[in-house]
């Protein structure tokens, strides 16, 4: 395969003839929206009304299952462990598995040569195919690149033999230099982690006589013109953010087994079935067809588990001992092998007139992806592409990035997926140029961010679909309107106390709602002879309440009771085909399927209601469970169409819907954050008094489960801007094996987080719908960085905010 | 060995091994609702309350539960007739993955039994070493600020009358 190609939002490089396609893009604001999709709040049914989720009852009774609780149906399960890498960077020179081969109770010890582990090379990213990722990975590993790194694995009767014998294995190393941080790694004289020989399906600007996995970058205009004028002001500032963790309560979990037709069945905790089931099929070299992937209810993804990180071991140890298998990893593991944020550092530069126009806007990435490059160069494209279009009214922009490999645990996606990396740079950069020109913070962005009818080619400026893209809906200004009333912008009191100073600051941010391009989802409804329907979908709801919004959706085409549909997700025998839950694709994409789906199965229904009433098709609609005559006022139940469509006398039809949806849209939802914080000047030490976070997600399908996602979205952004991260001592051993290592803000420790919903009608969505899980993950950081700045004029830059960092800026 | 304990008012005999804790124990024999995220002690997800007070089954050997009188989540109230904790929850969108959701609405029950009208800030700390990574803790806060209102506002309790407290404060509604 040659080098993958350039792709900045996850998508895939396979078509090379697809940017030409690119250009004949419509950009025209007006879409072929059918007249079922802009309903008036007071014509809604279902869409955007207070739906119970519909999982609620199993899980707050703890009757839900996730993937562990699947194992009592298996007797003869076995239990899976690892042994990991204690070295950074080596070979393993010799590895004896004799005393844990013998111990009692041990099925199988698997090493890097067994006949049972694949060699082949790939990436756990969980994306369409070819993957955007490097395949730099392999299951168990000769050569190690992190503490952490997979040499070994057993399966055991039980789980304390399988983690006595993964103890007893011997492992000798032929250690070898190691580097940690990215700009070290980034030298001509630093330790190299791979051959070039040792990769497949490469990245475009990788260099791996420097570490490099990938480059990319794009631009438009001329930003060294900018620069150049002599009535421009350059600005440049830095900014570095922390190794987040995942942290998802429900440990990376995999039950595999061999079902009764022979073939695998993988019941794992996972965001993107269909991704993994394709990825265990290469790697195994199984059809495709031969593996079930099914996913139960899931404690939590954001991010960590659009890959396929764990399935492969217990797949293996299946595989090796003819046994069901469950590999459930530690917290421990999680901290130190999973999965993680990329850290990065983001330089910010711009040139802007004493009159506060913004001539030139520019971000460089420097990305630490770990060992391994999966979500590498994607991320990094993200923390260009998402943030920098804000701003489509500036003419010269430019974006670089350089994605970097370390002796570190491996990177990958996490939700924000590069935009809190470059939403951090670009408005903590834009308030101090502010500050500097005296110009009003909120006044100079608003001067040049997005509209509604503006063409944006920021977004595709690195390449990819929707190189240039119509922003079809924008509620920027009432959510920064919004936003400061709730903080009550103009109205901060400063405390009595000498010491206590009191500052509010703000920030905005885009995102995406799936990947441009490069997105599919679909969906069948069924309907049953009493009138209610089987909804299948491949959409995935990790915890999200997807299959709740997606039951609204067809509630609302079908015009039955939301409890007539019983929803089915997520399991690759039974479910349409699906890219997976990540890039806030779901609402929007699979969604979408699922109300084609409805369509498609209206249609049908209307048919025989036509023939039932003898009335023509036009003048029928559904609604409360009933076909009704708009003409006469005659009405069919469902449940009657039902019966008629399977059991007529003359002729019968399975009432079948059916929908997939795909395009190169991706309309960016939009945030306003604000944060109003307490500093103490003697000590440095801080309270956030309140975040106030206003969100454009075009039409809410639940609004109460939209603002669930925007809290705790933002609760993970308070996070980033106050935690250290995972962090690593000098031989690259994780700092943190627990949550209380983490330093995870508890629910004492966090600020009390108002969310405010700004309805627009995104026309390309389903009922107006657009994303919103990530966006608010992306702006507390700046926010916080900028109101510690307004209440006591210190500028922190390095992530986390600290009192130490305050108190010694304030020293200076 | 064997621990003889009651676990949601049935006498129960669990056979666990020495090192065993309880939570896995409890698992073991069914009580699924009883949840495992991290590796003993720490994110409050295997909270029950042993002996009136919620606590971490997983950091708990089996064999020190000998005698203790448990209460998991599967002892409030179904799916046909929540809890006034549960139903809280639910209707306060309080739950997304809901893996922590059992041991937190374990947690608050214990605290509205000591503590009938407690503060956001009580509220806070009783779920101090309860994590959730989904919800920011909004809006579980303002659920179990609601039921305290539920439980103290009509002796709604539907869990056999375990909610003590019933009546102590004035002025049960607490919703936002």
């Amino acid at each position: 395969m040659t080098d993958n190609e350039t792709r900045p939002d996850g998508g895939t490089a396979s078509r090379a003839d697809a940017d030409a396609e690119v250009e004949d893009i419509d950009h025209s604001l007006d879409v072929d929206e059918s007249a079922n999709n802009r309903l008036d709040p007071e014509e809604r049914q279902s869409v955007s009304r207070p739906t119970e989720k519909h999982d609620d009852r199993k899980l707050v009774t703890g009757e839900a299952k996730y993937t562990a609780d699947y194992e009592e149906q298996f007797p003869d399960l076995a239990h899976a462990r690892v042994r990991r890498s204690d070295v950074p960077h080596g070979r393993v020179a010799d590895l004896d598995t004799s005393a844990a081969e013998s111990m009692d109770g041990v099925l199988a010890v698997l090493t890097p040569w067994s006949e049972d582990v694949p060699d082949a090379k790939y990436t756990s990213a969980g994306q369409s195919y070819p993957e955007p990722s490097p395949w730099d990975m392999q299951v168990l590993n000769e050569k190690v690149r992190y503490v952490g790194d997979p040499i070994a694995a057993v399966a055991a009767e039980d789980e304390q033999t399988a983690e006595a014998a993964v103890g007893a294995i011997e492992v000798e190393y032929e250690e070898h230099d190691h580097v940690l941080d990215a700009g070290e790694a980034y030298s001509e004289d630093a330790p190299h982690l791979f051959d070039p020989e040792d990769v497949e399906n490469k990245i475009v600007g990788h260099d791996y006589e420097r570490n490099r996995m990938a480059s990319i970058g794009g631009s438009l205009g001329d930003v060294e013109a900018a620069y150049e004028r002599e009535d421009t002001h350059v600005h440049e500032t830095e900014w570095e953010t922390i190794r987040q963790s995942h942290a998802q309560v429900e440990l990376h979990t995999t039950l595999a087994y061999t079902d009764e037709d022979d073939r695998h069945v993988v019941i794992t905790s996972t965001q993107v079935p269909n991704h993994t089931r394709r990825q265990l099929a290469h790697l195994f070299d199984i059809p495709i067809r031969d593996i079930r992937v099914k996913k139960p209810r899931v404690g939590g993804g954001f991010g960590g588990k659009q890959a396929m990180v764990v399935e492969p071991i217990p797949m293996a140890l299946m595989l090796a001992t003819g046994r069901p298998v469950i590999y459930e990893a530690t917290r421990e593991e999680e901290f130190q092998a999973m999965r993680s944020r990329h850290p990065m550092k983001v330089r910010a530069k711009s040139a802007v007139t004493e009159d506060g126009d913004i001539e030139a806007l520019e971000l460089y990435a420097l990305s630490n992806t770990g060992a391994y490059g999966s979500h590498g160069m994607t991320v990094a494209g993200n923390v260009g592409s998402k943030p920098m279009p804000l701003y489509s009214n500036v003419e010269n922009v430019r974006f670089e990035a350089d994605v970097i490999n370390t002796n570190t645990p491996q990177t990958g996606a996490m939700r924000g997926y590069g935009a809190p990396q470059g939403t951090l740079a670009l408005e903590g950069h834009l308030d101090e140029v502010a500050r500097d020109l005296d110009l009003d913070p909120i006044e100079l962005r608003q001067r040049h961010y997005m509209e509604e009818g503006d063409v944006d080619e920021i977004a595709g400026m690195m390449g990819g679909e929707g190189a240039k893209r119509v922003i079809r809906s924008c509620g920027l200004d009432e959510c920064v309107e919004r936003g400061m009333a709730a903080i009550g912008w103009d109205e901060i009191e400063q405390p009595d106390a000498e010491h206590l100073h009191r500052g509010v600051g703000m920030a905005l941010s885009a995102q995406g709602t799936g990947v441009a391009g490069d997105e599919l989802g679909g969906a069948q409804v069924m309907m049953n002879e009493d009138g209610s329907f089987h909804l299948m979908v491949g959409g995935v709801d990790i915890g999200t309440g997807a299959d709740t919004a997606f039951v609204q959706i067809a509630a609302e085409v079908l015009g039955c009771d939301e409890r007539d549909i019983v929803v089915k997700s997520s399991d690759t025998d039974n479910t349409p085909f699906d890219y997976g839950a990540y890039a806030s694709s779901t609402t929007y994409i699979s969604g979408r399927a699922v109300k084609k789906a409805a369509e498609d199965a209206k249609g049908k229904i209307l048919d025989w209601a036509s023939r039932m009433l003898g009335e023509p098709v036009e003048v029928l609609d559904t609604a409360d469970g009933e076909v009704y005559s708009e003409a006469t006022g005659a009405s069919v139940t469902l449940e009657e169409v039902g019966y008629e469509s399977v059991y007529g006398d003359e002729t019968r039809e399975h009432i079948l819907g059916q929908g997939t949806h795909s395009t190169d849209e991706s309309p960016p939802p939009f945030a306003a954050q604000f944060a109003d914080v307490t500093v103490d000047s003697e000590t440095g030490e801080f309270e956030v008094n309140k975040l106030v976070v206003a969100v454009d997600c075009g039409v809410a399908i639940n609004p109460g489960m939209a603002e669930g996602q925007i809290e705790g979205a933002n609760h993970m952004s308070y996070e980033m801007a106050t935690n250290e991260g995972i962090t690593f001592d000098e031989e690259g051993h994780a700092e943190v094996a627990d949550y209380d290592d983490y330093a995870f803000p508890t629910a004492a420790e966090s600020p009390s987080i108002e969310s405010i919903l700004v309805e627009t009608h995104e026309p390309t969505g389903p009922f107006g719908a657009k994303s919103v899980a990530e966006v608010p993950t992306n702006t507390v950081p700046p926010a916080l960085s900028n109101a510690i700045r307004e209440a006591v004029g210190v500028r922190i830059t390095e992530m986390p905010i600290t009192a130490e960092k305050i108190r010694e800026k304030l020293s200076e | 060995m064997e621990i003889e304990l009651t676990v949601n008012g049935t006498p129960t005999t669990i056979e666990a091994g020495k090192e065993a804790d309880l939570a896995t124990a409890l698992r073991a024999v069914g009580y699924k609702g009883v949840k495992c995220g991290c590796d003993g002690g720490v994110c409050g997800a295997s909270k029950v309350i042993i002996d009136g007070e919620a606590r971490m089954a997983c950091g708990m050997p089996a064999r020190e539960a000998e005698g203790s009188d448990v209460e998991t989540i599967e002892n409030l109230g179904t799916q046909d007739d929540l809890h006034p904790i549960q139903q809280s929850f639910v209707d306060h969108f309080a739950v997304q993955c809901g893996f922590c959701i059992p041991g937190m609405i374990m947690e608050a029950k214990d605290l509205l039994s000591e503590t009938p009208d407690p503060s956001e800030r009580e509220i806070r700390e009783a779920i101090d070493d309860n994590v959730c990574r989904c919800t920011g803790y909004q809006k579980p806060v303002e659920a179990i600020r609601d039921a305290a209102g539920r439980l103290d506002g009509g002796g709604v309790a539907t869990d056999g009358g375990t909610a003590t407290g019933g009546g102590t404060a004035a002025g049960g509604d607490h919703c936002d």
